[in-house]
């Protein structure tokens, strides 16, 4: 997704503009001219400067005809738009679920049905996910001990 | 002399040779792969270098490093697709070379003009990293506050195409450095009450979302193309190098040094070192004409630039904490979490782990003739890994690897968003690199500018008194006011040339 530089100028400037908002309740310490503020201050001063700038310069690029936002040519494809999806979505179904449900569930479901959508074969995708959740857990969990969520195998681990 | 003799026993156990060797495989593969770059092999192996002794740590960073640089150039040569972006400036010569039938000539300067390349980095690291941590212990904050605001300036300045995008990255990598402990005064910034984000956005999964999820989601999008077949069988590499050493030997050395000062600057890493060094060996070769044509001479300079960069980029790191590449700034945080602040009084204080670095770059130069040999050798495997069956894994291995540094769900949403943040960056044509100088060096810059301020009393004076900061001010200045004529100068004139999504 490529946006108009006039719009991404116009998010960094709202975003800079909340953000000095923000130091507004940083502490100042007696004594001293300089505290926390003054720093994130700076940079966004500088971020609105470049901002103003792209808005600047979108503008002219929408004169001359240039699209206000344009999408790649694999957001047309739905297989593509929905492997993107599904690498997102697989994120968040671990951050959301593998508390609850473990590791080794989540892993091997999220594995299976990329690979699947990727295109690999169920007799090739099925194995692979199963040994690779075992290989990425052993190798974590047992070698380097990170405390992978156990879930829904606590009692059996 | 100590210091050596430890280093030696230090890098020569059997562990740690073996953790190069693995990491030297593990980079061959990376870098072979289109689409999976020597900084992502980096990011991937940090989760599990963590848990390592330091110098077997570096070791495998070092390692996996030089080789994905270099394998690069297989896939260039044979299917016309760059390994990693240090391969993309002399891809085509490549290709051309392999289609008129130089195939085995143009791996065998490949490969050995990498190795020597490489070495010739290695060479200026040992002389110079040493001789400038002895300037550098003298240095106050005035200093420091300008050396990385030359960097930072240099990040912006040379290594991207559009300087106002650049600084825009780079204010971004700033402000999200910003968030948690303020360095000057312990006040809580931007955490809204977070716990987690109290001590900060965690380095090391934002630098996996940034070079890995962001290339996941990019590969994501475009599988499923034609996967394309190698026909060209590879012979005898090392045939007729000799002429070409004994013709264009002046082209490795200028192509080296060049590559190792790129690397050596902020920001500026093995991709850009080839692109500059390409055209300069255009520039004063006595038969311009040719390049292009699948002509031997500008890859000789460039291959050799790719690898030096390697080492020059340590340079700044090790003596100053300020990363000459991305691999580095990934090296750096790596470094703060082994409580090895880098900076001259590790020169002092644990010689023997600069030595160690030393060492593990010549073992990993050495180690990558045989292996690029063997790589070249069994390229048709390599190249046929399925890369529906590799993307998921490396999502996978991601995921876990930024749960496990800090052993919460936490790092992997910093992760996630820091990924999605990259892509979006890329697609709208925002570097993401000084933005990674930005994140790391953020809070050491914050704090020499602070101890700065305080200490001249808001005088912009004081930053001026002492002879290397103000030369370094100087420096920084204009830089700064080179980049606001040029960018005037370019919005003035928009550029027709879109920058590739």
């Amino acid at each position: 997704m490529r946006a108009n530089d006039a719009l991404t100028g116009l998010v960094l400037i709202v975003l800079a503009g909340i953000m000095i908002a923000l130091t507004a309740s940083f502490p100042a310490f007696p004594g001293q001219k300089y505290g926390p503020a003054l720093f994130p201050r700076i940079l966004g001063a500088g971020l609105i400067v470049c901002g103003a700038v792209l808005v600047w310069r979108g503008v002219a690029a929408r004169r001359a005809g240039a699209p206000l936002v344009t999408f790649a040519e694999w957001t047309s494809r739905p297989g593509s738009a929905m492997a993107f999806a599904l690498i997102l979505g697989s994120i968040l179904l671990y951050i959301f679920a593998s508390e609850t449900v473990g590791f080794i569930p989540i892993a091997v479901v999220i594995l299976a049905v990329l690979f699947l959508w990727f295109g690999v074969r169920w007799l090739v995708a099925i194995p692979t996910a199963i040994v690779a959740t075992w290989a990425i857990h052993w190798f974590f969990a047992s070698a380097m001990r990170v405390p992978l969520p156990r879930g829904w195998l606590n009692n059996v681990l | 002399m100590d210091a050596i003799v430890l280093a030696f026993g230090l890098v020569f156990q059997f562990k740690v040779l073996w953790v190069i060797a693995a990491s030297a495989a593990f980079g061959m593969f990376v870098g072979a792969m289109p689409g999976l770059t020597a900084t992502m092999a980096t990011a991937l192996l940090v989760p599990v270098t963590f848990f390592m002794e330091p110098v077997p740590a570096l070791g495998a960073i070092v390692t996996a490093t030089a080789m994905a640089i270099f394998a690069g150039d297989i896939p260039a040569a044979m299917l016309r697709m760059p390994g990693t972006p240090a391969s993309a400036a002399y891809t085509d010569e490549s290709y051309l070379m392999s289609k008129k039938g130089l195939l085995d000539l143009n791996l065998g300067v490949n490969l050995v003009f990498s190795v020597l390349g490489g070495l010739f980095g290695v060479v200026i690291l040992v002389v110079a990293a040493p001789a400038l941590a002895e300037l550098a212990i003298n240095f106050s904050s005035f200093e420091y506050f300008w050396l990385a605001a030359l960097g930072l300036s240099c990040a912006v300045f040379i290594a991207t195409e559009d300087p106002l995008k650049g600084f825009v990255s780079l204010l971004l990598g700033l402000i999200v450095g910003t968030i948690g402990i303020d360095p000057a005064a312990g006040f809580p910034r931007f955490t809204f009450g977070n716990v987690d984000l109290m001590s900060g956005i965690s380095f090391i999964p934002a630098m996996i979302g940034m070079f890995a999820v962001s290339e996941i989601l990019r590969n994501a999008t475009a599988m499923g193309g034609v996967t394309e077949k190698i026909q060209q069988q590879v012979g005898n590499i090392f045939r007729g190098l000799g002429p070409v050493f004994r013709r264009y030997w002046k082209n490795f050395i200028r192509g080296s040094l060049l590559g190792t000062l790129i690397g050596a600057l902020p920001g500026a890493g093995a991709d850009i070192a080839a692109w500059i060094s390409y055209a300069v060996s255009k520039r004063f070769s006595k038969e311009p004409e040719k390049f292009g044509t699948g002509h031997i001479e500008g890859i000789v300079d460039s291959t050799s630039a790719n690898n030096s960069a390697l080492a020059g980029a340590w340079i700044p790191a090790l003596v100053f904490g300020i990363p000459g590449d991305s691999i580095t700034a990934i090296v750096i945080g790596v470094l703060y979490m082994k409580g090895m602040n880098p900076g001259p009084t590790v020169f002092l204080q644990n010689p023997q782990f600069i030595y160690a670095v030393f060492i593990i770059f010549v073992l990993a130069n050495l180690l990558m003739l045989p292996l690029g040999w063997l790589a070249i050798k069994s390229a048709k495997q390599i190249l046929r890994v399925p890369r529906n069956v590799l993307v998921p894994l490396i999502l996978m291995f991601c995921i876990v690897g930024s749960y496990a540094m800090t052993n919460s769900i936490y790092a992997v949403v910093v992760m996630l968003a820091m990924g999605v943040l990259g892509w979006l960056m890329e697609e709208n044509g925002i570097p993401i690199a000084p933005a990674i100088l930005g994140l790391v060096l953020g809070e050491m810059f914050e704090q020499n500018f602070m101890t700065s301020m305080i200490k001249s009393d808001g005088s912009l004076i004081g930053f001026f008194n002492r002879p290397i900061a103000a030369t370094l001010g100087v420096l920084t200045l204009a830089t700064w006011g080179w980049m606001i004529f040029k960018g005037v100068r370019s919005s003035l004139a928009p550029p027709v040339r879109e920058s590739i999504p």
